[in-house]
């Protein structure tokens, strides 16, 4: 049976062509889709890492205070510091670079151990950074008082760091090199989604910031005790922006920008998954129209089937599994494109999110095309033998 | 001949419905999505309010530093200083307007948050820009020299912060725990418009952090102004020579580079990362040319499908018409006609379509204070792509039917 | 008027080739009511079909109103049929979407003519066909002698030379198809119009002038 729909659609190959292209077409769209959609997934299942809720960022743009003394400068915002812990709102407050949770600002360096090597996203914070974000330690502990006076600086990794520099091993206690000097590591905490929702999975390290590290620095993360609002909000930022004269002072929730920021990931997301569907259903509606207009025209082979004995129902799955084969053989074509994708590792995503969007687009496909025949199908069974033989 | 077109046109589509209804779906959604883009695109970089000069002006928004043996690269922005020192004495544009990239400020009204963006500018950034004052005026060369606290603020921020009242001028506005008179309100700018938006405007000499520092490296751009179009050649290369004899002044970098650009190709720049030369504009129309074609490639080869299916059914009527003197080409000819009739009809649709999702994409507040319209642009952009659709899903089935033997279809019943 | 000479006519597909017409020399005087007559697939229809240029024979030499149209381009053959021929068949191809008016215009679109030359061609032809009550009909509307009459008149309506009928009256009752018959006599004898008539019909082939047989694509009468 199968050998003669093959024959059937062959045959009919010229005819069939667009018919074809389009299902090729849409299955490489389906497949795009279900890529970004299994990636995107995929990360979102994986927990934050942190807890932002009741977390605000406070950013201060001073002058350039690369030329100030360093132990003054450090005197002066220890003071800011702790002048804020002091607040009964205040739960804790760290120092932290630019490149906090949910903004744009991404901070890099290379890392290089065992021959691999790897661009790293470098974090600053201080000792109470535990504290305010609250990630999860798997290993070890977060730096702090203890490492005050150490050969060697602290810093804590997370996990994609040490599945990728530490095979095997446990890194705490050993040392890398960070930048142009030594580092040790003291603790693995879990990665953190500090991108938003959508990050995928990828190295990381925090570095302690010193005394010098005031020359550059400008944000803080303060965490808030529930039930303090923009009452309280307004009396610090008062507070901070007389004690920072000069300094452009701003202060963000990082629950809202958690938003802004999934937003810009969900937003072109949409937009694609819209547009992508509007295609599929465009070409569903033509895939349909054309087979039901096909019926129409084969209604002498249908009933000349009919009459040597093929039953209603058979006719109607013949149509189906003709329609079926015509996808098979696009499918095959669209298949050889896409696992170029996981074989050349195109995008660098993980080869398992490849492998199911292409299951997932197959599906779909094939699903599709089952919709879009089973009425015209249904059609084709209704055909009396004897009225379609009589109208030719 | 054309009416007859059109009569056995319009007949022809009534008689299918349902196909009708698929290629008109098709091409309605196809060209309202196109239309919509089109909106999006003309809103970012088509001259509108306040920056209604463009086509006489160039735009710097970033400098590069690098050192060729570190393999340091620095990109970004240039200075107050930078611009005071080496862009606004440059002798060809008439005028040049600075002005701070915004950068948000807090303030606290009735327990209520406020953000309120802020842009530094100097005096010419007003004479470039033509923003529609609703009261007051902008501050003056005196009052910038002067260091004077004086804002010129949007429409949306008097609301904000003075809730209904009719007039501000004179009245003292405080954020960033700084007190500043009202001298001006001006009409909302979309946050799209780098160059010129912010909820709030200052005389440069206001922001310390700015006049402090000496560096090349800070948040100003600026807009060279030419006399006519024609000056833009000449800037350019004034600016490109001035650059190229701009002193090091950090022992980080050994280059500075960089261009002033028309609008498009100030953020083409950007993203193209490349300091002087191409400025990736070209590259840029390819990208979007492409995408363009691939999503029109989909409903394109479904229309052709389903006209190619419609063909046989008319299969008769072809048959008499070569029968009784149509050649191939003249065939050919009305199967496009009325292919393109059947894409205006679809056009029309997705034209009422489009100002539907125009007016949802306004409403919805996505680009703050941003009208998308359908303009003339717009409106030329979607015949063109009518037509283009039109021959795009006209030719191949015109070509198939035309080469039918009479004799084969006039058999077929 | 009608000139063929040795006509033969091979249909090939892959694998076989059929000898439709074989050798077939006739000739149709100026004001000739011609009839051809033979079994189903003898070739009375490609006979017709090489006639009206329509189809092209693979050996032999066609003459038409004086002319070889065998060098002419699609072109060339698209005008030539327009304007001295004139075509009916038996299920009489109406264009279902038009109203009875345009489709009689049809031959006339394809020549240079204003739109109130081809409106006032159109009815004088459909009077003469005794339909000009039914103008604003969709063929939809109309039952089968009366589109039959309705191709007469778009047959007729550019004045060609020769109309060519290919079975008229075949899907037709014997009462209307005396009816397109007595039009199709009376256009020949007023107007000298040759036409040549394929039937099956023995009574109706009788009332023309001459009569030629088919049998496996050669002529036996």
């Amino acid at each position: 049976m199968l050998k003669h729909l093959f024959k059937l659609i062959w045959n009919k190959k010229k005819q069939h062509f667009l018919l074809m292209v389009e299902i090729l077409f849409s299955f490489l769209i389906m497949f795009a889709v279900f890529t970004l959609a299994v990636y995107n997934y995929k990360n979102y299942q994986r927990p934050m890492g942190f807890d932002h809720e009741n977390v605000w960022a406070l950013s201060y743009y001073d002058k350039d205070r690369s030329g100030a003394d360093k132990d003054s400068l450090a005197l002066f915002y220890e003071m800011v510091k702790r002048t804020i812990s002091h607040a009964p709102e205040v739960a804790a407050v760290s120092f932290v670079s630019n490149n906090s949770p949910f903004t744009m600002s991404m901070n890099n360096s290379v890392i290089t151990r065992n021959n691999k090597t790897a661009q790293v996203d470098h974090f600053s914070a201080d000792d109470d950074y535990v504290g305010v974000l609250k990630p999860v330690l798997l290993k070890g502990r977060w730096y702090g008082r203890a490492d005050d006076g150490a050969a060697l600086e602290p810093i804590v990794v997370n996990r994609s760091f040490e599945t990728m520099f530490f095979p095997g091993e446990d890194p705490v206690g050993k040392t890398i090199k960070v930048g142009d000097h030594d580092a040790r590591i003291v603790g693995v905490v879990q990665d953190m989604k500090d991108k938003g929702d959508y990050k995928p999975l990828g190295p990381g390290l925090y570095q302690r910031t010193t005394r010098s590290s005031y020359s550059w620095l400008s944000r803080m993360l303060i965490r808030i005790k529930p039930g303090a609002g923009a009452n309280f909000e307004g009396r610090l930022y008062k507070q901070v922006a007389g004690i920072l004269q000069d300094a452009t002072v701003e202060i963000e929730h990082l629950d809202e920008k958690r938003v802004v920021k999934n937003n810009i990931t969900l937003i072109p997301l949409i937009v694609f998954g819209v547009i992508a569907g509007f295609l599929i259903l465009n070409v569903s509606l033509g895939l349909f129209g054309v087979l039901w207009y096909t019926i129409s025209k084969r209604k002498a082979e249908i009933g000349l089937r009919r009459a040597v004995g093929a039953t209603g129902a058979g006719i109607s799955r013949q149509v189906v599994s003709e329609t079926l084969v015509l996808a098979t053989i696009s499918l095959v074509v669209g298949l050889f494109f896409a696992v170029q994708f996981p074989l050349l590792n195109v995008f660098f995503m993980e080869e398992s999110v490849y492998y199911t969007a292409i299951l997932l687009a197959l599906l779909f496909i094939y699903a599709l095309v089952v919709v879009c025949a089973f009425y015209p199908g249904r059609q084709a069974a209704g055909i009396y033998p004897a009225v379609a033989l009589h109208e030719d | 001949m054309l009416k007859n077109y059109f009569k056995i046109a319009i007949a022809v589509l009534k008689r299918r419905k349902f196909f009708t209804f698929i290629s008109l779906f098709g091409i309605s959604f196809t060209l309202a999505i196109l239309i919509v883009l089109t909106a999006f695109y003309d809103h970012l970089f088509s001259p509108g309010y306040p920056d209604y000069k463009r086509h006489r002006s160039l735009y710097v928004n970033s400098i590069v530093q690098e050192h060729s043996k570190h393999q340091s690269h620095n990109q970004g922005p240039p200075s107050l200083y930078f611009m005071q020192r080496f862009v606004t004495t440059l002798k060809t544009p008439e005028k040049v307007a600075i002005s701070s990239i915004f950068g948000p400020t807090n303030t606290y009204v009735n327990n209520r948050k406020l953000v309120i963006n802020i842009k530094y500018t100097n005096q010419a950034f007003w004479d470039v820009q033509e923003f529609r004052f609703l009261e007051g005026r902008p501050y003056s060369e005196q009052q910038i020299a002067a260091g004077e606290k004086v804002a010129v603020i949007s429409r949306e921020t008097r609301e904000n912060y003075f809730g209904d009242a009719p007039a501000v001028t004179g009245r003292y506005i405080q954020t960033n725990n700084i007190q500043y008179r009202v001298i001006g309100v001006v009409d909302n700018v979309p946050k799209t418009l780098l160059y010129s938006y912010a909820d709030m405007y200052l005389p440069y000499s206001l922001s310390a952090t700015d006049m402090a520092n000496k560096g090349y490296n800070g948040s100003y751009t600026a807009i060279l102004l030419g006399r006519t179009a024609k000056d833009l050649g000449a800037m350019q290369a004034e600016y490109a020579a001035m650059i190229s004899k701009v002193p090091l002044d950090t022992a980080s970098f050994n280059s500075i580079q960089g261009s002033a650009d028309t609008y498009l190709a100030s953020f083409a720049r950007v993203l193209g990362g490349k300091a002087s030369g191409s400025s990736g504009v070209p590259r840029f129309i390819i990208y979007i040319s492409i995408f363009v074609f691939l999503f029109m490639l989909l409903p394109t080869i479904n229309l052709v499908n389903i006209n190619t299916s419609r063909i046989m059914e008319r299969s008769s009527e072809i048959g008499v018409r070569k029968a009784f003197g149509a050649s191939s080409g003249t065939l050919a000819i009305q199967f496009i006609v009325e292919n393109l009739i059947l894409t205006f009809l679809g056009g029309l649709l997705g034209l009422l379509l489009s100002g539907v999702i125009l007016a949802m994409v306004n409403s919805s507040r996505l680009i703050p204070n941003a009208h998308l319209t359908i303009n003339f642009t717009v409106l030329a952009a979607f015949v063109l792509a009518c037509l283009v659709f039109g021959l795009l899903s006209g030719v191949f089935p015109a070509w198939r039917m035309s080469r039918m033997q009479v004799v084969s279809a006039l058999k077929a019943n | 008027m009608i000139r063929l000479q040795n006509i033969e006519k091979v249909y090939r597909t892959d694998t076989v080739e059929t000898l439709a017409l074989n050798s077939i020399s006739l000739n149709v005087a100026k004001g000739e009511f011609l009839s051809i007559m033979g079994p189903s697939g003898c070739g009375k229809s490609t006979l017709l079909n090489i006639m009206g240029l329509l189809d092209a024979p693979t050996r032999g030499e066609v003459r038409i109103a004086d002319s070889t149209p065998g060098y002419l381009s699609d072109k060339q053959l698209a005008h030539f049929r327009n304007k001295k021929i004139g075509f009916i068949f038996q299920s009489y191809h109406l264009i279902n979407d038009l109203q009875v008016l345009d489709n009689v215009e049809l031959p006339l679109l394809y020549r240079k003519s204003t739109a109130r030359e081809r409106k006032a061609l159109a009815t004088a032809a459909l009077g003469k066909v005794g339909l000009s009550n039914r103008i604003k009909h969709f063929p939809s509307q109309l039952s089968g002698g009366q589109k039959q009459r309705v191709a007469i008149a778009r047959a007729i309506v550019g004045q060609p030379e020769i109309i060519l009928a290919d079975e008229p009256t075949g899907n037709l009752d014997s009462a209307m198809g005396n009816e397109v018959m007595d039009i199709l006599l009376h256009l020949n004898r007023q107007e000298g119009t040759t036409i040549v008539m394929v039937t099956h019909d023995e009574q109706i082939a009788r009332k023309t002038h001459r009569l030629v047989r088919l049998f496996d694509g050669a002529q036996v009468q």
